[in-house]
């Protein structure tokens, strides 16, 4: 009787020394990233101060797809647009003078209004539809960088008026500001992922039908999961200006819809993490196979073949499907030596 | 005919194509568990679907409170209070009990959307403790943390059930809930529920287990093909000739040869 009290006690102790822990942990984990990325600029050079400042804001707009694509579960092929959006017409206000920061914001105010617009005659969409009207959305505004010339320079393109903050060097400064979005993105998309937004955009991906009889409108919560994408998609293009110091729209063609999703799927589509180590993948192997051309696309192409057909999940889905790999053939060897296990829960 | 009852059901028709499924169905409910009882393919479900919105009938109206529903969408009616669950639960298997639970909060009208949104703590704990307590009742409580699709159908059935009255329904719509289940876990869901007919919830219960309906309901509906053959307590319903041979058809003839 006492044993079992001290059992449940020591049990209730361990939970909540596990969460404490866990806490401590992340504030560990936190305070380690912001070391490292503080220093970073001091030991690397400016080549990979760039990969890994294009690798935070990949993984922004690529968090804007694990709420859409993944947890909505809408084919959506807008992000390019909404990317280019908060390049150009950050860039734009600020080389009119509004502070750069407020340009920022503003445009990605812009684009969750421009989401909504979209969103709701997009909601009533689905699969195939879905992905071709996104897809000219997305066409769309890649036709307005090219004619809406005083704006956007055009096909010729145009100079990013970079922002230069306390006089830091831009380079290290736009690597902070990067690393800063992509910690303050994925923290608010993990709460989202695990409260009420999180919940109810998973219903309208795996139970449509039953997603009104609870009260919930599939379209409303679409165009919710959208509005996020938006502004995520055009808080990194605002970034992703001052990285690329020069705006022209190949820099947001059609490839870039492609690279954006194999990023997602490669990663893991539902989760934080699958869209920040698929943008490292993805960044990382373009860059490396800078000079082969043609066979990064068939790198990507055949890691992508690979993942959809053995790691459904993505690459993020590797230690949870190997643990479970490891614990079935353990359980299976238990269960062929039944003996020898009973032998192992008598002597404990 | 206007408005004494929870819900009043006059003359539903519903055909697809050229199969009549419902011919002027009538029906009340009011507090309490209804019975809805009749073979396969007699168009309980389908009644289910016209009540909650999901299939506009040909004919016929559907009133909650004395406000007609028919024909409007599944979402306006679960807004209007409506709760329903179906016969393969849809619940969401990558999902944990608890936040499968959660969903049928979610989906009540909300009082602070913006705390709701960012899912302000405070407000989440306490909408959780809710939920617990919730699936608790229904011999749940152990298992709050294990995703859904780890579960027996049995106890899935259960936690749809436990969702439904989580949204605070003024009528619930049951699709055979004991179907497939144990019989522990049957008592598991059926006190609960008797505790909150008695408590005023108006519970409209399609069932094929007659001991159970005979047990909860004080009133049967029995449907075949269609239409409505008989209407009373259960043990008067059942014992009649006509529902009989309607519901047990195939047995009673295999049995008189």
């Amino acid at each position: 009787m006492q044993s079992g009290d001290l059992k449940v006690q020591s049990k209730l102790t361990s939970i909540t020394t596990s969460k404490r822990n866990r806490v401590a942990l992340s504030i560990a984990a936190l305070v380690l990233l912001g070391v490292v990325a503080v220093a970073l600029p001091h030991y690397a050079n400016g080549f990979q101060l760039f990969v890994v400042t294009e690798i935070a804001i990949f993984s922004v707009a690529c968090l804007g797809l694990t709420v859409a694509i993944g947890w909505s579960g809408q084919t959506v092929l807008a992000q390019t647009g909404f990317f280019g959006i908060g390049a150009y017409g950050t860039n734009y206000l600020f080389a009119h003078h509004v502070p750069w920061l407020i340009s920022g914001l503003v445009i990605a105010a812009g684009c969750a209004l421009l989401g909504l617009i979209v969103g709701l005659p997009a909601a009533r969409l689905k699969g195939f539809y879905l992905a071709i009207a996104t897809l000219a959305f997305a066409e769309l505004i890649d036709q307005v960088y090219n004619d809406a010339t005083p704006v956007t320079g055009g096909a010729n393109g145009t100079a990013v008026r970079i922002v230069t903050i306390f006089h830091i060097n831009p380079a290290s400064a736009l690597w902070y500001m990067s690393i800063f979005l992509l910690v303050a993105s994925a923290l608010v998309v993990r709460q989202f992922g695990r409260t009420r937004i999180g919940r109810c955009l998973r219903a309208v991906r795996d139970a449509d039908i039953a997603t009104s009889s609870l009260g919930l409108s599939s379209a409303q919560w679409k165009v919710i999961a959208f509005m996020i994408s938006a502004v995520l998609g055009s808080l990194a293009g605002t970034l992703y200006g001052q990285a690329l110091t020069f705006l022209s729209p190949d820099a947001f063609s059609f490839d870039l819809i492609i690279e954006f999703l194999v990023v997602v799927f490669i990663g893991g589509v539902d989760r934080i993490w699958g869209a920040i180590i698929g943008a490292s993948f993805f960044v990382l192997i373009q860059e490396a196979l800078q000079s082969f051309g043609f066979y990064q696309r068939v790198v990507f192409g055949v890691t992508l073949l690979l993942v959809v057909r053995f790691l459904p999940g993505g690459i993020v889905s590797i230690v949870p499907t190997a643990r479970a790999f490891f614990r079935n053939r353990r359980d299976q060897q238990l269960s062929r030596e039944p003996d020898v296990a009973r032998a192992g829960a008598e002597q404990a | 005919m206007t408005g004494t009852h929870l819900l009043e059901v006059r003359g539903i028709d519903v055909s697809f194509g050229g199969v009549h499924v419902l011919r002027s169905v009538d029906l009340d409910a009011d507090s309490g568990f209804t019975g809805l009882i009749g073979p396969n393919g007699a168009g309980k479900t389908t009644l289910f679907n016209v009540i909650s919105g999901y299939v506009a009938p040909k004919a016929g109206t559907v009133l909650l409170d004395g406000v007609e529903i028919q024909g409007t969408s599944s979402l306006s009616v679960a807004r209007s209070g409506v709760a329903r669950t179906f016969q393969t639960p849809k619940l969401i298997g990558s999902m944990t009990l608890l936040d499968n639970a959660m969903l049928g909060i979610d989906g009540r009208k909300v009082e602070h959307p913006f705390l709701r949104a960012i899912g302000a703590p405070r407000t989440e704990r306490r909408l959780r403790a809710e939920a617990s307590e919730m699936l608790e009742r229904f011999g749940l409580g152990g298992l709050l943390y294990q995703s859904v699709s780890s579960l027996s159908l049995g106890s899935q059935k259960i936690v749809e059930v436990a969702r439904a009255l989580l949204r605070q329904p003024r009528l619930l719509l049951l699709d055979e809930p004991a179907a497939g289940l144990s019989v522990t876990d049957v008592e598991a869901l059926a006190a609960p529920l008797a505790e909150y007919a008695n408590a005023g919830l108006a519970i409209l219960i399609v069932e094929h287990d007659l001991e159970l309906v005979k047990r909860l309901c004080p009133e049967v509906i029995v449907l075949e093909f269609g239409r409505v053959i008989a209407s009373g307590p259960p043990h008067e319903v059942t014992q009649r000739p006509d529902v009989v041979a309607a519901y047990l058809g195939d047995e009673t003839l295999a049995s008189r040869k």
